[in-house]
């Protein structure tokens, strides 16, 4: 027999999240079954199905102990970094970058789960802290910030790099960390950027240059911005109608399923259904950001704040470089693009703050330093 | 609302929260900049944008003979494509090309059906071959006729001509049907093997097809290549034929209306000649035949689209009757010193069957049984030997068998047997029957592939498999028959033709150490009626054509060690002579040309 308990406890999940959550994605399949022409064997089957699954680890997680999370954190921050490093070792080259460990059923991308891993880590760490943190406190969250990030670099991957540092960089400044010390790391980032520069693949530089004078070279880098600005202002304020982008069909755009996928959508559904999608993004965020502000517990707050941030960070990412805002890096549009990872994280990230939600009045204490 | 420690977070999350608002502001306003501000202009530029791919035909693989002469080449062509955009303007477009280059009413038919099948935008071609001077008109007028480019091709060519159509074959463009089942055919300009050793081997000549992007501007010229992946060449085939043994064997032939000729290595199975007359010119096919060539091919009463080698079925005539020897030699009922009498007729019942000698040839044993093809003598060991052990015989050495497995076209003989009669006419095997098959008339039937592999086995004592390509020395294995056996019928074979009494002495190879041995046959297209006899007409000569009996010639050569075996049929010959000269001149040649390569 289930535990009555259960039903008391799903009852109470925050429902708004998860509507979004399912109309958001719901929006994906629809213009997953557009990007292959009509036939939703190509992507859209797929991606439901990852949904479905992913649906099925949120409420898992929506329903268990956060303590137990708190004091599994590090643990799971441990395992996403020898598989992040495993893929160093043996994860194979896929579409010119190391990212993937192949798991036979799907490939693994260990970057994606590093992104929650992370935030779970740095909010117990900062959990775990009396206020005000001293300067000499944040050097075991600023290595836990940086090994990843540089891993992930390697790869390469800027785009997921970026957003660990973000979004880690975020959780530094929620959980007080003076602004002196902000202030100071800038400085430090500004003096690293010709160092950092040394570790761009040509094509990632070329993408920088790109950014700044599309004109340039129509065909190779440029070219996508280039085609992606066409199809998406050629939508107009009400777009050219479903399957009806020309543009898309005629593969002017590249990765229409996946990275350009915002393209596809303000394409058709011009600048009403762009806009829509993006209020629906807000209208998530700010229910999130609302289970932060209303949590009583660090630990809570300083996760569900910072998956959030992550989720901000790719949606803004993702719909400024399709419109030519920022360089093309290779962020998906979250819950939206063609992509299995990406879509099981982002659930088990929305499982957390599902999580957070109910145990909003709990007390979390504090754990010793030890990794348990 | 009771809080954590941390007395910062709320500020801070506040600052965050604009911050997002922010950034969510500019978000709409770059989406209102790109698609209403800018909206129009952006729709303009993806009105012009297109971006056309489409596969790349590969070089299909070109075929040599067994001395690495070409047989079957690629020669450089162009052809005219039409990247067909929206289907209204095909007809002013085609005008456009019409006032540069001449389409026949047909081609342009040929248009206008591929277009109503294309999707919205896709390349065909318009025509393919063309001249010089078309091309440079082209050129000169590029700028007037939108859609259009020009492809750089390979054109089919067949340098034998009309001499080794039947067994190379030739290619064509997919018929619908074609591209239906297969859409990788779907590419323009594309040719696939439609008959002959280019449609047995399609798959390896073909190929495989690489993949060209190019962007296009609104009046749907190329403006730059997008990317490119070269297509994989088919690959080359060796064949076993001699092209020069094949050319000659064709002009040879050509003295008659239909005939055709298979020749073989005794010991490889190599098939170094195949040839049906009258043939057809293979290079009117890859650029698509006209109708009129096409009708002219199609309502010739000698059928020169049929490969009469391997599809032609005759009833083989005296040609088996070696066969009927080994089988009666092989069982033990007769030795090489057994005779029969032959009064010139024999009764089954109270029904005479006749010897082709009308009084008969006396006293005769086997082996002048086959140089004289006395009929009487294999009516009587044929009774002796019975159907079952003659059929069972007749298959071992390969009749009925076909010979190319999988070659378009070949065709199966028949051997009957007691079942086969029972299953398909419904009554039982009589003693008829097998006085008829012993001379390989009745049901008998046999292609003349098949018939210069029993020969080939026959005279090598192996179960020798012909083939087309491969030169490597396959061992086949051991018939089985007692040497001797076949050593007495090689004997009779050789006097078949070199002694005076054989019936095909005067056909006989005349130079020293070259000299062929054979068999002659004739099969009855006809049944002489008994009036006929009565008036004293066992010839069909003076027959209308079609009535005559064909000619048919099996042998080897040379009668030491031998080489080669041949099979030719001359249709409604009137009788063997013509199948005779044709084989002495073609196995003669063989061995010059073989002495000539030493």
């Amino acid at each position: 027999m289930m535990d009555p308990r259960i039903f008391h406890k799903l009852f109470q999940l925050n429902w708004g999240i998860i509507s979004l959550v399912f109309l958001i994605s719901a929006i994906g399949w629809g213009l997953l079954i557009s990007a292959g022409g009509g036939d939703a064997h190509i992507w859209a089957f797929k991606q439901m199905m990852r949904f479905g699954i992913g649906l099925g680890i949120m409420f898992v997680i929506a329903l268990t102990d956060l303590r137990w999370w708190l004091r599994f954190s590090y643990v799971f921050y441990g395992l996403s970094f020898l598989l992040l490093c495993a893929v160093e070792v043996m994860g194979f080259i896929g579409m010119g970058a190391q990212r993937w460990i192949d798991l036979y059923v799907l490939q693994l991308q260990p970057s994606e789960l590093m992104k929650i891993a992370l935030i779970m880590a740095l909010a117990r760490y900062f959990h775990s802290q009396s206020q005000p943190i001293s300067l000499s406190k944040l050097i075991p969250p600023l290595l836990l910030v940086l090994m990843p990030t540089f891993l992930v670099l390697k790869q390469p991957d800027l785009g997921t790099a970026m957003v660990l540092l973000m979004s880690g960089g975020a959780l530094f400044f929620l959980a007080g960390v003076s602004l002196w010390a902000f202030g100071a790391a800038l400085v430090v980032a500004g003096a690293s950027i010709p160092l950092l520069w040394t570790f761009l693949h040509d094509y990632q530089k070329q993408r920088i240059f790109m950014f700044f004078d599309p004109s340039q070279d129509t065909h190779g880098a440029g070219y996508h911005i280039t085609q992606s600005k066409i199809a998406l202002g050629s939508g107009g304020f009400w777009g050219k109608g479903y399957m009806q982008g020309t543009q898309a069909y005629l593969n002017f755009i590249p990765e229409k399923q996946t990275d350009f996928i915002f393209t596809l959508l303000c394409e058709e559904w011009g600048f009403l259904g762009g806009s829509v999608l993006i209020l629906l993004y807000s209208l998530l965020i700010l229910l999130c950001s609302r289970v932060a502000l209303t949590t009583q517990n660090d630990f809570g707050r300083y996760v569900v704040s910072g998956i959030t941030m992550t989720f901000f960070l790719y949606m803004f990412i993702n719909i400024a470089m399709v419109m030519g805002l920022l360089p093309v890096v290779g962020i998906p549009l979250p819950l939206v693009s063609y992509g299995g990872t990406a879509m099981l994280t982002l659930l088990m990230g929305f499982g957390f703050i599902l999580n957070v939600g109910l145990h909003q009045t709990l007390k979390v204490p504090r754990l010793s330093i030890g990794i348990l | 609302m009771s809080r954590g420690e941390n007395s910062n977070f709320l500020s801070r999350a506040l600052f965050f929260g604009i911050l997002e608002i922010g950034l969510v502001i500019i978000l709409f306003g770059r989406m209102y900049y790109l698609q209403i501000f800018e909206g129009s202009r952006y729709h303009l530029l993806a009105e012009g944008n297109r971006i056309f791919s489409r596969p790349l035909v590969p070089l299909r693989g070109q075929i040599y003979d067994r001395n690495g002469n070409v047989l079957v080449e690629n020669e450089t062509s162009f052809r005219l494509l039409l990247l067909v955009d929206k289907k209204k303007d095909i007809e002013s477009t085609l005008a456009a090309i019409e006032e540069v280059i001449t389409l026949s009413s047909e081609e342009k038919e040929e248009i206008l059906k591929k277009v109503v099948k294309k999707h919205s935008i896709d390349a065909i071609v318009v025509k393919d071959g063309l001249t010089w001077e078309e091309v440079s008109a082209i050129e000169l007028h590029a700028t007037d006729l939108p859609g259009i480019s020009l492809e750089v091709g390979a054109r089919r060519h067949y340098p034998l001509l009309s001499k080794g159509a039947h067994v190379l074959g030739y290619v064509a463009s997919p018929s619908e049907k074609e591209e239906e089942e297969d859409p990788t055919l779907a590419i323009p300009g594309l040719k696939m093997g439609k008959v002959g050793l280019e449609k047995y081997l399609d798959q390896r000549l073909r190929g495989t097809p690489g993949y060209r992007a190019f962007e296009v501007n609104a009046r749907r010229k190329i403006v730059r290549d997008l990317n490119q992946n070269e297509s994989l060449s088919g690959e080359d085939i060796h064949l076993t034929l001699d092209g020069r043994l094949q050319k000659y064997a064709s002009e040879v032939l050509s003295e008659y209306e239909s005939a055709s000729a298979v020749v073989l290595d005794i010991q490889s199975g190599e098939i170094l000649a195949l040839v049906s007359i009258p043939s057809f010119d293979p290079n009117l096919f890859p650029l698509g035949i006209s109708h009129h060539d096409w009708g002219e091919l199609r309502d010739n009463p000698y059928v020169p689209m049929t490969n009469k080698a391997i599809s032609g079925l005759y009833p083989p005539g005296s040609t088996i009757k070696m066969f009927v020897a080994l089988a009666a030699l092989e069982a033990g009922i007769i030795d090489k010193k057994t005779t029969v009498h032959c009064p010139g007729y024999f009764y089954v019942g109270d029904h005479p069957f006749h010897c082709w000698k009308k009084h008969g040839h006396g006293s005769i044993n086997v082996s002048n049984a086959i140089s004289e093809s006395c009929d009487v003598f294999f009516y009587e060991i044929a009774k002796r030997v019975g159907i079952d052990r003659l059929s069972a015989t007749f298959k071992m050495v390969g009749l009925g068998e076909g010979g190319l497995e999988g070659f378009p076209h070949c065709k199966k003989g028949l051997v009957p047997t007691k079942e086969w009669k029972k299953d398909k006419k419904n009554a039982n095997w009589t003693l008829s029957d097998t006085i008829m098959t012993s001379i390989g008339q009745g049901y008998m039937q046999a292609s003349p592939l098949e018939l210069a592999v029993v020969i080939a086995r026959l005279v090598g004592g192996k179960k020798v498999i012909p083939h087309l390509e491969g030169r490597e020395n396959p061992s086949f294995e051991n018939l089985g028959f007692n040497p001797e056996h076949l050593e007495l019928i090689k004997e009779a074979m050789a006097n078949t033709t070199n002694s005076p009494l054989g019936t095909a002495f005067f056909g006989r190879i005349q130079q020293e150490g070259k000299e062929m041995g054979g068999k002659t046959g004739t099969s009855q297209v006809r049944r002489i009626t008994l009036e006929q006899r009565r008036a004293g007409q066992t010839k069909t000569n003076h027959l209308a054509w079609k009535y005559r009996e064909h000619g048919l010639f099996v042998g080897y050569a040379p009668i030491h060690n031998p080489r080669y075996a041949i099979a030719v049929v001359v249709e409604h010959g009137g009788g063997p002579r013509g199948a005779i000269q044709a084989a002495r001149d073609i196995l003669l040649k063989a061995q010059l040309l073989e002495e000539e390569s030493k």
